[in-house]
């Protein structure tokens, strides 16, 4: 808590700022020219993939989903799939089924809240979700019933919706009751019409014209819209399975960041709603497209701006997903199957709400965690920010005063949904000219 | 409807269990009863707000730093909350922003009280402190009390 009363009271709790990420922005212009441009990330590195080392595999997917508040499923899916790819498990179609489920829940919950509470007071001269909720309190209220619903569903298959325990390598640890099914359905049926009016009313929100070459790099699936099971797709056409990762994507420090960059081929690239959205719209349900051709988003985008109105449309189509693998319900015989560790290295990866998430795993006989590698999206899309400041901030004018240049600049930033600190001010700008 | 809902609210860090450990101490006193809801949170953020809206009363126990002593325990009343003074997250989204932005929406139940107990160091693992601790157990005979005046026996 802080405070301020009428003598100054300081009051907070040390523990949630801890948790939240730091980062800043230099930025130099001289001589009307960006001489110098930077995202510093300065969130302690937290040593998480050496924690696995030694950790049996019954613990990874518990361990992980403690990466992050917001996407734990995310780590949970992508860590038990690559083990079972490596143990040479197959599921239940149940249990692939619920996967998806339980992931439509995270997508609907993050990007409801990313929308509402981080990126929608931005374009409407708001400084926070309070703000905001002054001038649309129905769309606010909207947004945090669909975000409350998206926790619903991974409490359902999670038993909480943070940090949730429910998936084991194999499975599930249990499996709902037909009666809780019934129940959720007719929640997300009922919050079919909130979504679509959600999409409508961010496709309505005016935002800055941007066109900005970029490559998107998302999975893709023959016929669903990727979410945790497909390949690794590029908008240059290749097609990547997840153990080839490496031979095309490499990581590298800078002096100015705790987070590693990424890059594809030596280029930074784009991972998450917007770069999902243009490499995989063709395989959005017909009711989905119908409402893009009515908004009239034209796709691939190129403005990073729509990324707000790609994660509505992300959360319709999860709520759609979610409706129609329920629809076929049944409980399983058993939520898992029998599995048997071996050695060897495992890979994989799913599209966790800010974008494509890669593990690697190399374990031993005994299924213990030799090494293990995580490549979260906010890594990948590092680069990229900073290609796009730069860009933006050139098409918006580099003479506009320093508090418009720091509000364009963490506009930015928040397309990305960043998963340092997301604090409506965290941009600590340091402007220099010459 | 419920009646009374009691949220204590923390982390697994140190003294940062303050909200933890007045819940503890009502439910060891017997306060379960029907149309009293008790629950310990770990960091709601917005995930607080549904929580306000369907009681007649809500108490609220967090912990809070300041200028006071280790185990002070203070009110705020709806009208004295803290002023608002960070900028809101998704992953940071406290208590005090969580507050604000359901008055904003007009889902603040009719009552609602809320309770900070001053707590020292919050470092993940570490035990709470002994005057925490204290003050965890007289803030909960104070909330018990203030529930007898209201709820028959």
């Amino acid at each position: 808590m802080m405070t301020e009363q009428k003598r100054t009271v300081s009051i907070h709790v040390p523990v949630l700022t801890r948790v939240e990420g730091e980062g800043a922005l230099d930025l130099r212009i001289d001589n009307g020219e960006i001489a110098e441009l930077r995202l510093r990330i300065f969130e302690p590195p937290r040593f998480f993939e050496k924690f696995l080392e030694g950790r049996h595999y019954t613990e990874i997917p518990d361990m992980v989903a403690r990466i992050c508040g917001i996407c734990p499923v995310a780590y949970q899916v992508t860590a038990a799939q690559a083990l079972e790819k490596l143990f040479g498990v197959e599921l239940d179609p149940w249990a692939r089924a619920m996967r998806r489920v339980f992931y439509c829940g995270e997508w609907i919950q993050s990007h409801s809240l990313h929308i509402h509470l981080l990126a929608a007071p931005d374009f409407f001269g708001c400084n926070n979700a309070i703000e905001l909720a002054r001038i649309a309190p129905d769309e606010v209220r909207r947004g945090l019933r669909i975000q409350a619903l998206g926790n619903e569903l991974m409490d359902l298959f999670g038993a909480r919706s943070v940090h949730p325990v429910g998936v084991r390598v194999g499975g599930f640890h249990g499996a709902p009751a037909p009666a809780q099914i019934n129940a959720i359905r007719d929640k997300l049926r009922a919050a079919l019409p909130e979504a679509e009016a959600l999409v409508r009313w961010t496709a309505s929100i005016a935002v800055p014209q941007d066109d900005q070459p970029f490559l998107s790099v998302a999975m893709q699936h023959p016929t669903d819209y990727a979410i945790e099971t497909g390949a690794i797709g590029v908008s240059d056409g290749l097609r990547i399975e997840a153990d080839a990762f490496d031979a095309h994507f490499a990581e590298r420090h800078e002096p100015h960041s705790t987070a590693l960059f990424s890059t594809y081929h030596q280029q930074p690239y784009l991972v998450g709603p917007l770069a999902r959205l243009n490499l995989n719209h063709a395989r959005l349900p017909e009711a989905v497209k119908t409402l893009l051709a009515e908004i009239g988003l034209a796709l691939p985008s190129r403005n990073l701006f729509h990324s707000l109105v790609a994660r509505a449309v992300e959360i319709l189509l999860a709520l759609h997903e979610a409706l129609r693998l329920l629809d076929a319900y049944r409980l399983p015989d058993s939520p898992w199957v029998l599995v048997t560790p071996r050695a060897g290295v495992a890979t994989g990866c799913t599209e966790a709400p800010r974008g494509l998430l890669w593990h690697r795993y190399e374990m031993d006989d005994d299924g213990r965690v030799v090494n293990a590698r995580i490549v979260p999206p906010t890594s990948q899309n590092q680069g990229r920010i900073e290609e796009d400041l730069r860009l933006s901030l050139l098409n918006f004018g580099l003479d506009q005063p320093d508090d418009a240049l720091r509000l364009h600049c963490e506009q930015v930033i928040r397309n990305y949904d960043p998963c340092i600190s997301c604090a409506t001010h965290f941009l600590r700008m340091n402007v220099e000219r010459t | 409807m419920i009646g009374v809902r009691i949220l204590g609210i923390g982390s697994p860090s140190g003294d940062d269990q303050a909200g933890w450990l007045t819940v503890d101490a009502l439910l060891a006193e017997g306060m379960q009863a029907p149309g009293i809801d008790i629950q310990k949170l770990d960091r709601p953020g917005a995930n607080l707000i549904p929580l306000l809206g369907d009681a007649a009363w809500v108490i609220l126990i967090d912990a809070m730093q300041s200028h006071e002593a280790i185990g002070h325990i203070r009110h705020f009343g709806v009208a004295d909350w803290p002023a608002y003074r960070h900028g809101l997250s998704s992953h940071g989204l406290g208590v005090l922003d969580a507050l604000a932005l359901a008055r904003e929406l007009g889902s603040l139940p009719a009552r609602l009280d809320l309770y900070g107990i001053e707590i020292g160091a919050a470092n993940p693992g570490e035990q709470t402190s002994h005057a925490v601790q204290a003050a965890a157990q007289q803030l909960a005979q104070r909330i018990a009390a203030g529930l007898s005046l209201k709820q028959p026996a």
